[in-house]
């Protein structure tokens, strides 16, 4: 009778509809979603979903690093370049914790990122099953949001909360933990994809309310010495017209973030520099002497405030910015600005009386000299053998007119390349600020090549930083892309040198390399390169670099012992800030 | 130190009270009591957490940092005298043969508690009350011998005309 059944069953329902399994859906998802690329590596708990991969190899390029870190990192490259949401794809225990570092990084620079994570069968879960580990847990505090998926019905409406999530309102990393049987099982309706998410907990507010905007406007009409601080939510927010219109009417000077880097070119009249512990002496030093601060996009991160307790308390201050949570958070505003930086500037421009500032700006300058005669020329312009790490940054500038990406890692290297690489093309920095993550510099520019692959993508790193995710020359000898890579070699952990040169009596503790040769890895990878310690051979070296159309690293063997500076000391006032 | 009592509404959601306290236990503050339930609406928790503080800018900061998270509707933060609130104590009472015997029309009229379960040789005494009311009789009850002593976090409603349900962004709630 039972056969019966199911057979009558079968010749009622004319066509019976196949329900995808929880991987299709997966895949199903991505190319509904627009997702074009995956960094990932397979692993036992994400196999189905490897397996659902196969088959959509013509919808989705799936790209195989080289361990997990780098495709986390990569993720963040690529988001970085597209302003979408990078997707890395690892399987469960030691592959997810692998990325636990990316996740961080991209919390803490507002990096959209989707992360796709195998985990153990569902009635495998809290038996401290193989490669088990709690990753929703482990993930809690350094994601936006994370969330287990036991049902295969469930994905499609969690990934297009994922997507949504990561991208709107201040971007971030989004974990979804996807155990082995959801992957498995196969959906009971039919795949139904809906980018479109309304979530009633969750309405980050994009235009600014008028009163916000009328007391802003106001405090900026009023202003005899305004400044304004641009960060990375006027990358993250698209608002190059924008801002540019704000200063052009305006006349307010602009300093710029480490992650706000290349929002305004450096050849803008209003550019006066960077801010923060190794940011310009002027753009610092006249924190102390404005009276009003418009921050747009920027959330006064130590690195950039010094010491709180002497940081523009003489200026008012205006603070523009997506997350309500930064209001108030370590500067007082006094009238606050809720909503999207681009949508921000747009409505204040009407607001905002026409002004120049001309000699406000002209201040500035005075102090550019004083820092160009006392630390530019020692750095570029010097007599010395050996090359050092600003004139190698300023010649590329040079080389490339300011308008290649240039992705750094974490360090010395990573302050100069901020301090001389003049850059003239929007969102031309890719670097890891608030995490200060070793390792990321490598994977991230691969993948922001792979974002945007008709730029020309240099990684800048330090020879510590680029043996941490060294192994990543694998992957991007076999993509074939034509990343640039610099290494800035001094035999050192340069900046904790410095630090122990300056604040710990020269004791320098584990700072010093004994460094492989890095050309010959470079070459077993399949990547060709050279080294050069001649200043006369710089030019000519990087010109090799550039020329090539294929992957190139470049050693640059640099001066050992180079100090960075300006320098702020940490916890002192940005007023304080040392030019040697 | 100041009390500071937080109405935290949020959906339903598995995990959520770890995403909740994490954010307490990042910045070294120490939850003085916690109680969890649904609300008039449905698919809605709220959270009652009581922290104690000096510092008024951090207890603000706090909530900022709690309601971005994603599956938060709405935090509200209270003083004492802007909430009614109560805590639940049970007292597990010993009362042996030829012990005092317990002056139950006492506890009933001058202490407003109650016996709510009678055992062979001991009594379940319920005390609800504020944390002061409820120490006052813990005091008092000591003569006897405390076999186990117990509190509930604070439940608080604040006193506000409207319900604070009523505050939660605009959707089709459903009122359970």
């Amino acid at each position: 009778m039972a056969n019966t059944q199911t057979m009558t069953a079968g010749v009622i329902a004319p066509k019976t509809e196949k329900f995808l399994t929880g991987a299709q859906a997966i895949m199903e998802s991505l190319v509904a979603q627009g997702v074009d690329t995956i960094f990932g590596y397979p692993g036992g708990a994400i196999m189905p979903t490897y397996d659902a991969l196969y088959d959509y190899q013509d919808q989705l390029k799936h790209i195989l690093v080289r361990h997990e870190q780098g495709a986390g990192h990569a993720a963040q490259g690529y988001a970085r370049m597209t302003n979408r949401a990078g997707v890395a794809m690892v399987t469960s225990g030691p592959g997810a914790t692998n990325l636990m570092t990316p996740i961080a990084d991209a919390m803490l620079d507002s990096t959209p990122m989707v992360c796709l994570v195998g985990q153990v069968k569902s009635n495998l879960l809290g038996t401290d099953a193989f490669q088990e580990c709690d990753i929703i847990g482990v993930s809690m505090p350094i994601t936006k949001w994370n969330y287990q998926v036991v049902d295969a019905n469930e994905i499609p409406e969690i990934m297009a909360k994922a997507f949504y999530l990561a991208e709107s309102g201040r971007p971030g990393p989004v974990l979804i933990d996807i155990t082995r049987t959801a992957q498995t099982d196969l959906m009971t309706k039919p795949f139904k994809y809906d980018k479109h998410v309304e979530l009633v907990s969750y309405r980050p507010r994009l235009i600014p309310k008028t009163s916000h905007l009328e007391a802003a406007a106001k405090l900026i009409n009023a202003a005899k010495k305004p400044y304004i601080f641009a960060g990375h939510g006027v990358l993250i927010s698209q608002a190059q017209e924008e801002l540019d219109a704000f200063l052009r009417k305006t006349g307010i000077p602009v300093a710029t973030t480490l992650l706000g880097m290349s929002c305004v070119p450096f050849e803008h009249p209003n550019y006066v520099g960077w801010l923060g512990m190794h940011g310009n002496y002027g753009a610092n030093v006249l924190t102390d002497e404005c009276d009003l601060v418009i921050a747009v996009g920027m959330r006064f991160d130590d690195r950039v405030t010094g010491d709180l307790s002497k940081f523009i308390t003489q200026a008012k201050v205006v603070h523009i910015e997506i997350d309500p949570a930064e209001i108030n958070k370590n500067v007082k505003a006094n009238a606050p600005v809720v909503g999207d930086a681009k949508e921000a500037l747009k409505a204040l421009l009407p607001l905002v009386n026409q002004a120049n500032h001309t000699e406000w700006r002209d201040t500035f300058k005075k102090y550019d000299e004083e820092e160009f005669e006392k630390i530019t020329t020692r750095d570029v312009y010097h007599d010395g053998d050996k090359i050092r790490m600003g004139e190698a940054v300023t010649m590329l500038s040079k080389k490339t007119n300011g308008n290649a990406v240039t992705v750094t890692d974490v360090g010395q290297h990573q302050m100069v390349t901020n301090r001389y690489y003049q850059y003239n093309t929007w969102n031309s920095l890719v670097t890891s600020g608030g995490a200060g993550t070793m390792g990321f510099a490598l994977p991230a520019a691969f993948g922001a090549k792979v974002g945007a692959p008709d730029r020309e993508v240099i990684a800048i790193i330090g020879d510590g930083g680029f043996q941490m995710t060294i192994q990543e020359l694998g992957t991007i000898a076999q993509s074939g892309l034509p990343v640039k890579i610099i290494i800035l070699n001094n035999n050192f952990l340069g900046m904790v040198r410095q630090w122990q040169q300056l604040f710990f009596e020269k004791r320098y503790s584990f700072v010093e390399l004994q460094n492989p040769d890095f050309i010959a890895i470079s070459k077993g990878f399949g990547i060709d390169g050279h080294k050069v310690e001649d200043r006369a051979e710089l030019s000519a070296s990087l010109d090799k670099l550039l020329a090539s159309d294929k992957p190139y690293l470049l050693e640059i063997v640099c001066e050992k012992e180079e100090n960075v500076f300006p320098m702020v000391p940490a916890g002192g006032s940005v007023a304080m800030i040392r030019l040697e | 130190m100041t009390t500071y009592t937080l109405s935290i509404f949020t959906t339903n959601t598995i995990g959520l009270l770890n995403r909740i306290t994490i954010i307490f236990t990042r910045r070294r503050l120490n939850i003085e009591s916690l109680t969890v339930c649904e609300t008039e609406r449905k698919g809605v928790s709220r959270f009652t957490i009581v922290i104690r503080h000096e510092d008024r800018d951090a207890v603000e900061k706090l909530v900022r940092q709690i309601r971005k998270v994603v599956d938060v509707l709405a935090v509200f933060g209270y003083l004492d005298h802007e909430i009614v609130f109560n805590e639940i104590a049970l007292f597990k009472i010993a009362t042996p043969l030829g012990g005092t015997p317990l002056d139950i029309k006492e506890i009933n009229l001058d202490w407003n508690a109650k016996v709510v379960h009678w055992g062979l040789d001991y009594v379940v005494i319920e005390k609800n009350g504020t944390e002061v009311e409820i120490a006052e009789f813990y005091q008092y009850i000591k003569n006897w011998d405390i076999l186990e002593y117990l509190k509930s976090g604070r439940v608080a409603v604040g006193k506000t005309e409207k319900g604070l349900v009523e505050y939660l962004p605009e959707s089709d709630w459903e009122t359970v």
